[in-house]
């Protein structure tokens, strides 16, 4: 038998062929959708060493495949993890921990108090490159007392120790493994105790992660997880919205009322520990108090927040966020232009005689980010600051602090996790790190004492005092909790974690 | 041959010169920039005193010249540094990204080469025909004034949102385990045996080629068609006629065979800047190659890398361009005589 085909059949055939081809790939992935998610997620880890580098974006990557020794709620609450017990002394000066018996590494191996000891003392003192030294460099020694028992020795009081154990790069890695392969080979290969194995990694394109069967846990509904690491947010919406992937974060504020509408789509926007801020420094054009309450009292957070984040963003009268300890649901700092020009005019200022200063700010770092440096610029012009933008990149932030380069206000946004007022105002305003623009020693005074009270409540009311006392100082200028957009397939839930954690081992399809 | 052997010998000598003053120029121009490498290294809450410690360690203290002999002495032992973001070797990480963009660039190549003398030929046979001209060459002045980004938009937007038919991040779905063996994804699946695999890297990689491809193809197309109208001048041409050749043998035997020659030097040429272009493409489409790398090293002003990528262009284009100068000496005889 022979066919004869002409140039229309022939296409026509193409067609069919092609549509078959496309339908049956839908079919394929409606199926395969069920135990497998694939997130477009905006940046790579920079290594699988955990403990190496303090980033915050990569932190719910690492949780998949590492356990930290303690965990938080959705609401930051401290839980265990991988500690059943810890109890801080009443000095501060010591953690006594006890771990759990059943949890085995994913290559059988099981985690111990040595383990412990080796992540948070022995690799530090070793001189392992890793950001865990500096966030551990109070600890003296680690006294291993049995296989799951363990004394961490501070060379001076740490009451946020806890904390840290749930924090940035605070992962348990495996002692004898890495002793074994070293520390290349074993960042290459990574194993951990977590609910997740990494099976395939391409820098800077795909994270692919399966199910640990032998998890000493709550087993995750969801057996493959695919990271795409797609750093153009544009590229995030096209393909979430073509049905590549699942589930992505960090898409344009203005996308999400948009991607919110479509069949089969839900996008939202999560308040979350974040916060976008002005640092001052105490000298050059903003040596005067006035002037800096000026600049405070010019801004309208309100008018930022519905322009830039749809009114989602919460204004921010102190250096926390709404639900964590410091917080102070009851202090307010006003949006008063008209006070903000006689404070001024006390200092010899006015619009027509405006005080000059620079204003630097990143572009890109965070969303709308130069945007609202502008917007501010204009608020400022109208009191009476003439305030020159200058754009500086993130990642020299620290460099330009060391070198007193920084102008007089900064644009900023901070991201502490842990919600702890230690870890928002206590490094944002400490003189003496290089996270503060602020050097003036009144507020470091203050600030001292409070890093060595171990009982939580006096130390928290010693943080919520001081935040207000920044504020009235005109030390810094809070403006907004930062909001995490969060664009997913219907079908697929997740937790909701104040932090803006994005965990998928709690995803699971409906 | 011996003039072939003796042209990349030469191409060779020429390019360790250009290498060596690339890198010089590379160095310096990122050592007078306003960055230290020392204090970008170093955790935000090192002191003064270990930013100064780390600087001697990485020789920053010494006088330029100094520092850039100590690099090169590095480098010819194939150590490039360590990245200041990654933290992991410099010639690991590029020569990790350097595949998957050498790949992205000659697909866009072929894509471009095909699309370009199709569209050549096709001008030229139009021509006389003066509103099919006149279409075609607005045509090609569009198609030339569109930057390769619109491209890469425009073909996310209809093949991958609208139509749904083409992935566009990635070189490969998520359901296939990524054979390693040469990191030339199109070469390592076929290596394992996985044809199934190879057509989904294909699929992966053709939106950003086409819109490299795409982008680049006019020129090819326009110079073409002027060699051709040229070559069409020639007194051969006519006596091919008389001969009583037809208009397809003279086109392919004399015509193309001689126009194809300055178009084939212009793809060499185009193609550093073809190759410049993945930076972005690559981007857009999450590409992992040496522009997604580039943007990393950027935002991070992770110098190591920065350099090591500038060398690895540098590298990439000397040898397409010694590549196409051989080629152009097997087509072109006279070349060869001279």
């Amino acid at each position: 038998m022979t066919i004869e085909m002409d140039r229309r059949t022939a296409l026509r055939a193409l067609t069919l062929v092609a549509g078959s081809a496309a339908w049956a790939g839908n079919v394929i992935d409606a199926f395969a959708a069920d135990d497998a998610v694939t997130i477009g997620w905006p940046s790579d880890v920079p290594s699988w060493d955990p403990n190496q580098r303090f980033t915050p974006d990569a932190q719910p990557i690492f949780k998949l495949v590492f356990d930290q020794p303690l965990d938080q709620d959705p609401k930051l609450k401290l839980i265990p993890k991988l500690l059943t017990k810890w109890e801080l002394a009443p000095d501060g000066m010591s953690l006594a921990v006890e771990l759990r018996d059943d949890v085995s590494f994913h290559n059988g191996d099981k985690m111990t108090a040595e383990d412990f000891r080796y992540t948070f003392f022995e690799r530090i003192k070793a001189g392992h490159k890793v950001d865990t030294a500096n966030s551990w460099r109070k600890v003296k020694d680690i006294e291993v007392q049995s296989p799951t028992k363990a004394r961490m020795i501070f060379s001076s009081p740490a009451p946020t120790a806890p904390q840290w154990l749930a924090f940035l790069g605070s992962y348990i890695v495996p002692k004898k493994y890495f002793e074994s392969v070293g520390v290349q080979t074993a960042a290459q290969k990574p194993i951990g105790t977590g609910p997740y194995r990494l099976v395939d990694y391409q820098l800077n394109s795909r994270i692919v992660l399966e199910r640990n069967d032998a998890y000493w846990g709550p087993k995750p509904k969801i057996k493959r997880v695919t990271f795409e690491i797609i750093k153009d947010p544009s590229a995030r919406v096209a393909a979430v919205q073509s049905g590549q992937i699942d589930f992505t974060i960090n898409v344009p504020v203005r996308e999400v009322a948009r991607l919110d509408k479509e069949p089969g789509l839900a996008a939202e926007l999560n308040p979350m520990t974040r916060i976008i801020l002005i640092q001052c420094r105490n000298d050059l054009g903003f040596a005067d108090d006035n002037v800096r309450l000026a600049a405070h009292h010019a801004i309208d957070k309100t008018a930022l927040s519905k322009a830039f984040y749809g009114g989602a963003a919460v204004p921010l009268s102190v250096v926390a966020t709404p639900g964590t300890a410091a917080y102070l649901p009851d202090f307010k700092f006003a949006y008063d232009p008209k006070l903000a020009v006689a404070l001024l005019a006390k200092s010899g200022f006015s619009p027509s005689k405006p005080v000059a200063i620079k204003f630097a700010t990143t572009n890109g770092q965070f969303p709308s980010d130069f945007d609202i440096a502008r917007a501010i610029q204009q608020m400022w012009k109208k009191v009476g600051i003439d305030a020159e933008i200058e754009t500086i990149e993130y990642a020299k932030y620290f460099e330009l602090n060391r070198g007193s380069k920084l102008p007089e206000a900064t644009l900023y946004s901070w991201d502490n996790a842990t919600g702890d007022p230690e870890i928002f105002a206590g490094y944002l305003l400490n003189p003496k790190l290089p996270f503060s623009a602020w050097k003036g020693q009144e507020v470091g005074d203050r600030m001292a004492p409070l890093f060595n009270i171990a009982d939580y409540d006096k130390r928290i009311a010693g943080w919520r005092d001081l935040n207000r006392f920044v504020i009235e100082k005109g030390a810094t200028i809070p403006l907004l909790q930062s909001v995490q957009t969060v664009v997913r397939k219907k079908r697929l839930s997740y937790v909701k974690y104040a932090n803006g954690w994005i965990l998928a081992d709690k995803m699971s399809w409906a | 041959m011996n003039a072939i052997l003796l042209l990349v010998f030469r191409r060779v000598l020429v390019s360790v010169v250009i290498l060596l003053i690339v890198s010089a120029l590379l160095f310096c121009i990122l050592r007078l920039l306003p960055v230290d490498p020392a204090a970008m290294s170093m955790p935000p809450t090192a002191t003064i005193a270990e930013i100064e410690a780390k600087r001697r360690e990485m020789g920053l203290h010494l006088p330029l010249p100094q520092q850039y002999a100590i690099w090169l002495g590095h480098a010819l032992r194939g150590d490039l540094g360590t990245s200041i973001h990654f933290r992991r070797s410099v010639v690991q990480l590029v020569m990790s990204s350097l595949p998957a963009t050498v790949e992205l660039a000659l697909l866009a190549m072929v894509i471009a080469s095909v699309l370009g003398v199709g569209g050549g030929l096709l001008l030229f046979h139009m021509r006389g025909r003066r509103v099919c001209e006149q279409i075609l060459d607005l045509a090609s002045i569009t198609l030339l004034s569109i930057p390769e980004f619109l491209w890469a938009l425009f073909l996310i937007l209809v093949f991958g949102v609208w139509l749904e038919a083409l992935p566009f991040t990635g070189r490969l779905s998520s359901e296939f385990q990524r054979p390693v063996v040469s990191g030339f994804l199109l070469l390592d699946t076929l290596l394992v045996g996985r044809p199934d695999m190879f057509w989904d890297c294909v699929r992966h990689m053709l939106l950003p080629s086409l819109a490299l491809g795409v982008a680049f193809s006019p020129t090819i197309m326009r110079v073409l068609r002027s060699s051709l109208l040229d070559v069409y001048q020639e007194d051969y041409i006519h006596q091919a006629r008389l001969r009583g050749q037809s208009e397809w043998r003279i086109l392919l035997r004399h015509g193309l065979k001689n126009a194809i020659l300055p178009t084939l030097s212009l793809m060499g040429v185009q193609f550093g800047f073809l190759f410049g272009g993945t930076l972005l493409v690559e981007v857009i489409f999450s590409y992992p190659g040496l522009g997604s790398l580039t943007v990393d090293a950027v935002r991070n002003a992770d110098l190591p890398i920065i350099q090591a990528v500038g060398l690895a262009y540098c590298v990439v284009v000397l040898v397409i361009n010694t590549a196409v100068d051989a080629c152009y000496l097997v087509l072109n005889p006279r070349v060869r005589v001279a």
